[in-house]
């Protein structure tokens, strides 16, 4: 009993990571169109940024997110003005191939600074945890969940109480009207582009304290980042959220819980799952009916 | 002014000519260079390794080009080796294994970097009987087969993890159960096969045996499972970011072993440099290290063999066992066309590689039916709280004894 308590813990902690992740790619899928498969290696530029700024700086692992938050705001504002706009209104395919693009160049940057080397930030308090019965939680893990859930709702004020995140919204909604009414398209264009690069770096940072680092580490979270989204449902935060949290829960699940069936089996269980909800509601969990 | 020239160049060739016969009679005539072929992972994942492998065959290409070359009944062959960046792809390199063969008419092969390269390369070298000494695919796979060109130089995959279970048999309070975490891929389905067979006979019990997806990034469910067993041993077969996963999680939820042992990654400086502290006590398998006290009969011995690793590359560090094992495989390929007395007849050294017997500093070289090397134990060493690497099993080539047991994650 005291054992699946402790994998619910640990699979809302794991599902923290998947919100951190997701919610960047889910704010450029529902409102650029882009489904970003660059957004990985954005993670890991993040996990970098803290890296650095840990090991030369001695900065605290949590104290840098700040940073990569506006690293990652600046590199994403970039990319998206000087490089992703240029097809912006071409077909998904192209959007897909330039981002793909992207994401070769920067693991391959990565591998040309930093070498295949895997790094890991390793905090003096790293591995302390509240012991509760033969339960334990690992502050880490559990401050990686809180600040998450924070990211969500800072995303969600933004998009929904101000009026830069109106404007995103009036874009996504129709791009020629919001024209129209005189928002300029390219810059809100590259300032959504931005705000998830910057998810993305936050996600990173909270990430190196919990995994190795290395030039490929984000290629499972490109992957994972999708499934969330399309698990919770396109164009809304909360939805980001719900299908976070539930996808860390049925991993974690799928990997101790089902009996008869080993861990290896974990992946297949989860997307399962997936295939389901796509049967059963194709927007997602909490998604708006197209 | 032309009639000068070529007067002096006359002359001066007369001069060469006589020099070199007057020189005294060399005991050795020089035969044509030896072109051997290597496709090696020079960028992509495995890029790292095999830029260590490319060393390995380096420093042996420069040793014996100083000793003149192969001496092959009395003539001395010069060697070369053509590289071929596979990019870490298994079908590249099976590609460019070819076109070494076709275009750039290597000799003989050095093995890729990794199972999967070598189990592609190894096809290659069977359709051009063309021999392969590879130092860096482990996986039984690759010899099951039935090839009779491609030899590793290597203790097989099932060889890893058993070190450690003889060196904690040895051990005060004797652990008795085992949790074990491995990855779905051959090679470290295999270690955990073997474990999970090899366990019974030294008296431990396997009370947790787990599989899962190769590339993880979450192990911490896994491990909290296996702690609800409370095992004495934690045993990993994996990769190196897996290794460094599931001691990341083992702390943190106070997973408190006698003995943490992992196939791969403990041995690297990375698993030391990510980890810290949190590196100290683990164990892991490995094919070789710096400490072993073997007696070779040619090349090198251990210590000038780390000497001529730290002078050639300008390195402190001590050479990585892929750098040694990439150099074995080219002692190995060296000693046999010296024993089959040819370099044209590739099935004549073949057959010297099979019935190779020969004591290296990487450990004796003698391949079973198959083209495994099972002759060489694998070694166990430990990062010990003085932030190094040590050997601390077999007995006879360890520097140190094992630190144990591995003390509570809160106490230390």
């Amino acid at each position: 009993m005291s054992l699946l308590v402790q994998q619910l813990i640990l699979g809302l902690m794991l599902g923290g990571v998947y919100v951190a992740v997701a919610i960047g790619f889910s704010l450029v899928w529902g409102i650029l169109n882009i489904v970003n498969l660059a957004h990985g290696a954005l993670v890991v530029v993040g996990m970098y940024a803290t890296w650095y700024l840990f090991t030369h700086l001695g900065l605290d692992p949590f104290l840098t997110l700040p940073v990569d938050a506006a690293v990652l705001f600046l590199v994403g504002y970039a990319l998206q003005r000087g490089v992703i706009n240029r097809v912006i209104r071409a077909p998904l395919f192209f959007t897909l191939l330039l981002t793909f693009g992207i994401n070769l160049v920067l693991i391959n940057l990565f591998l040309l600074w930093f070498k295949a080397d895997f790094r890991s930030v390793t905090t003096a308090y790293s591995g302390a945890g509240l012991d509760v019965g033969s339960i334990t939680i690992p502050y880490i893990r559990l401050a990686a969940l809180g600040i998450a859930l924070l990211l969500a709702g800072a995303v969600g004020y933004l998009m929904n109480r101000t009026r830069t995140g109106f404007a995103i919204q009036a874009v996504g909604a129709d791009k020629d009207a919001a024209q129209l009414v005189g928002i300029d398209l390219r810059h809100v264009y590259a300032l959504t582009f931005a705000v998830g690069a910057a998810c993305a770096g936050v996600a990173g940072g909270l990430l190196s304290t919990i995994q190795a680092i290395s030039p490929t580490a984000g290629e499972p979270y490109t992957l994972q980042a999708f499934v969330v989204v399309i698990l919770g449902g396109l164009g809304r935060v909360s939805a980001t959220v719900v299908g976070g949290l539930l996808f860390g829960l049925i991993e974690v699940l799928a990997q101790s819980q089902v009996p008869g069936l080993g861990a290896g089996w974990s992946n297949a269980i989860a997307f399962a799952v997936l295939v389901l909800v796509l049967v059963l509601r194709p927007q997602g969990l909490l998604g708006r009916p197209a | 002014m032309r009639g000068l020239l070529s007067g002096i160049a006359a002359l001066s060739l007369l001069v060469a000519c006589g020099g070199a016969s007057g020189g005294g009679a060399p005991a050795t005539k020089t035969g044509e260079d030896i072109i051997l072929g290597a496709p090696l992972s020079l960028t992509g994942s495995s890029s790292k390794e095999g830029a260590l492998a490319k060393q390995g065959y380096d420093m042996w290409l420069t040793w014996i080009n100083q000793q003149g070359g192969i001496n092959v009944k009395g003539v001395k062959h010069k060697v070369q080796i053509k590289y071929a960046d596979d990019q870490s792809k298994s079908d590249i390199s099976a590609q460019l294994t070819q076109s070494l063969i076709t275009d750039q008419k290597v000799q003989f092969l050095l093995g890729p970097y990794g199972s999967g390269p070598t189990a592609a390369d190894a096809v290659i070298a069977e359709k051009n009987s063309i021999p392969m000494v590879e130092g860096n695919g482990a996986a039984q796979a690759i010899f099951s087969k039935g090839y009779k060109y491609t030899f590793g130089v290597l203790s097989p995959a099932n060889k890893y993890l058993q070190g450690v279970l003889d060196l904690a048999a040895t051990l005060s309070p004797k652990p008795s159960t085992i949790a074990m975490l491995a990855a779905d891929d051959s090679f470290s389905q295999e270690v955990a096969a073997a474990v999970n067979d090899y366990a019974p006979t030294k008296g431990f019990t396997v009370v947790y045996s787990q599989k899962y997806p190769n590339g993880s990034t979450d192990v911490s469910s896994l491990v909290a499972a296996a702690k609800a067993k409370s095992p004495d041993m934690v045993l990993n077969s994996g990769h190196l970011a897996e290794a460094i996963a599931i001691n990341k999680a083992a702390k943190d939820l106070q997973l408190n072993a006698k003995l943490f042992a992992y196939s791969v990654g403990p041995s690297t400086p990375d698993f030391v440099n990510a980890l810290g502290k949190d590196s100290y006590y683990v164990m892991d398998g490995s094919q070789w290290t710096p400490q072993v006290k073997y007696k070779p009969s040619f090349y090198l011995s251990v210590a000038d063999y780390v000497a001529a690793y730290r002078s050639q590359f300008n390195s402190q560090d001590d050479p990585d066992y892929h750098v040694a094992e990439s150099t074995a495989a080219c002692l190995a390929l060296q000693k046999a066309i010296e024993n089959a007395g040819t370099v044209t007849n590739a099935d004549k050294v073949r057959d010297a590689l099979a019935a190779l017997d020969v004591m290296t500093f990487f450990g004796e070289i003698k391949f079973d039916g198959r083209g495994v090397n099972v002759t060489k134990p694998m070694v166990v060493e430990q990062i010990q709280t003085d932030g190094k690497h040590h050997t601390v099993y077999p007995a006879d080539v360890a520097d140190k004894p094992a630190q144990y047991p591995t003390p509570a994650w809160s106490q230390r």
